[in-house]
């Protein structure tokens, strides 16, 4: 509890953090707003994008990709305790540097969280007004991919956590953070076979929100060898044990 | 006296750059430390070891006669190298994140404020501090749980003369409170002003130790003349108080054993019947002894 309340302490008055969470939430609201704008085929998705219970699937695959921002505000956060010096100065003052690292997971946890809210909020909002069917039973339908979206956020949270404590400095570990998850894993996925990819950290986190109509691609063409989001959670999990015990190791081992 | 720091042959290489040497010292509680050497000597990396953000290549050290930990880390108040503060918190608020990591009373804040004069200036940003108010800032920091020991590394640096004297009586009034106060410094004249013991380091190795007193001399050297230099140095060679003396041209220079002064030598000498021409005293500069000592 002292960890977070440390943490809301210096967090709460950092205007980095407000502006980068306003970029994040109104980005989010424009694009789910307008896509409703956007043609697939020669036809207006339309309305039917808000349809519960789908509307929870298309909504955490929207907010898939702003799980980079999320990354970025950690890295942020990660980096300046270096820059400033204050994550050496809390050692020194008595705190252990494991607790350094959890505080910072912590934080991941409660960004996730806050994420996942306001993913449900907007889900509810777009779904109450424009979804055809609003019955109790289509709107509890698939919410479990919120779920899947939250677990996915602490994922891509904790790679930028672990990038942020191998790196130190801010500017380079977002590029290492953009060009593994955008680039670099994406490049040896199609270097390996499909059976063994995957199982790789981003494509795990990806599998966690499925592309919306997947299900129909793979039935006109040969299926893409991806978990389901159900199935993921437990390799997603795993990544993000490891990825949040190598940054106590390296914090561990490395002079601050 | 209990032992408050005990370094025991504690070294610490950067690739093939041996920075602190095997180094032992012990700190005596109630005693001003002071780690004198100049810059580059291990001063830092030696506080940063035992401070736990350097992790030592070797030996070992002991606060209290115990292994780090959170515990002996809260009865320790430290700042090392600059004022580490986030630059866009209040003083305030900033002591509040401290003192949550030292568990420290919050209501201390306002009364360490007080102490180093920020108490008007509480709700100013960090980033709008000057040095000196950074550095008084940190100190603050440092005593918020009042620990029983204060690690200061160069606490003056870069601070302008009236900076420096705040923080230094700053320093003296800590240490009146019968605080243990571990300091580093390159400065021999601060060393000398405010520290009862001292180690010096140079280039990792450790050169002296012991009280002030006995590492810096303050021992006076003498310059004598008189119209015949013989009976002089004949006399000299009898008194017992000259530790040693030289002739140099027309004048003799000397020094004189501790709680002898020039009064007692004038005094011997006219009972002799020796009229000095000339008797000067001449104070050893810091600078001379310190290389005396680095050069032994």
């Amino acid at each position: 509890m002292n960890l977070i309340r440390t943490e809301l302490r210096k967090i709460l008055q950092y205007l980095t953090f407000w502006v980068i969470m306003a970029i994040y939430v109104l980005l989010q609201v424009l694009l789910i707003y307008f896509s409703s704008n956007m043609m697939v085929g020669g036809q207006s998705l339309g309305k039917s994008l808000y349809d519960f219970p789908n509307l929870w699937m298309r909504f955490t695959y929207v907010a898939y990709f702003f799980n980079l921002l999320l990354g970025i505000l950690v890295i942020v956060l990660i980096t300046d305790e270096y820059s400033y010096r204050t994550l050496r100065q809390q050692v020194i003052d008595g705190r252990s540097r494991t607790e350094a690292v959890l505080a910072k997971f912590y934080v991941s946890l409660g960004l996730a969280a806050l994420a996942t809210v306001f993913l449900l909020v907007m889900g509810l909002f777009f779904g109450l007004i424009y979804s055809s069917d609003t019955s109790m039973g289509a709107i509890l339908g698939k919410i479990d991919h919120l779920s899947y979206f939250f677990v996915q956020a602490v994922g891509y949270m904790c790679l930028a956590m672990f990038f942020a404590f191998l790196i130190r400095k801010s500017g380079l570990a977002i590029i290492a953070f953009l060009a593994w998850s955008k680039i670099v894993e994406p490049i040896i996925h199609y270097q390996i076979d499909d059976h063994i990819d995957r199982f790789m950290p981003m494509k795990v986190f990806g599998s966690l929100t499925p592309t919306p109509g997947q299900e129909i691609i793979d039935g006109l063409t040969s299926p893409m060898m991806a978990l389901s989001p159900a199935w993921a959670v437990l390799p997603a999990l795993f990544y993000i044990a490891v990825l949040v015990l190598a940054s106590v190791l390296l914090v561990r081992l490395r002079d601050l | 006296m209990a032992t408050v720091l005990y370094l025991n042959e504690l070294s610490k290489k950067y690739g093939s750059l041996q920075a602190v040497d095997r180094l032992t010292l012990q700190v005596k509680a109630g005693s001003i430390y002071g780690l004198l050497g100049p810059n580059g000597s291990g001063k830092t990396t030696t506080l940063g070891m035992v401070l736990d953000v350097i992790r030592p290549s070797g030996g070992s050290f002991q606060w209290f006669g115990d292994s780090i930990s959170s515990e002996t880390k809260r009865r320790v108040g430290a700042l090392l190298e600059t004022p580490n503060f986030y630059p866009y918190l209040t003083a305030r608020a900033n002591l509040e994140v401290a003192a949550d990591t030292k568990q420290a009373d919050h209501r201390h804040i306002n009364k360490m404020l007080d102490m180093v004069g920020l108490g008007t200036r509480s709700h100013t940003t960090f980033k709008g501090f000057s040095l000196g108010m950074k550095q008084r800032l940190a100190l603050a920091a440092a005593m918020l749980n009042d620990p029983e020991v204060l690690v200061l590394d160069e606490p003056t640096n870069g601070l302008d003369p009236q900076g420096i004297a705040e923080v230094r009586d700053l320093i003296t009034r800590i240490a009146a409170q019968g605080k243990t106060i571990l300091l580093a410094s390159h400065l021999l004249d601060e060393v000398e002003k405010v520290c009862t013991h001292v180690a010096v380091l140079q280039a990792g190795k450790l050169k002296a130790n012991g009280p002030v007193g006995d590492i810096l001399s303050t021992q006076d050297q003498l310059l004598i003349s008189a119209d015949e230099l013989a009976p002089v140095l004949q006399l000299l060679e009898r008194l017992p108080y000259i530790v040693k003396f030289a002739q140099e041209k027309n004048y003799v220079s000397l020094t004189l054993s501790e709680g002898y002064t020039s009064t007692d030598l004038n005094r011997d000498m006219f009972a002799q019947g020796i009229v000095l021409s000339q008797l000067l005293v001449r104070r050893k500069s810091l600078e001379a002894q310190f290389l005396e000592i680095t050069q032994k």
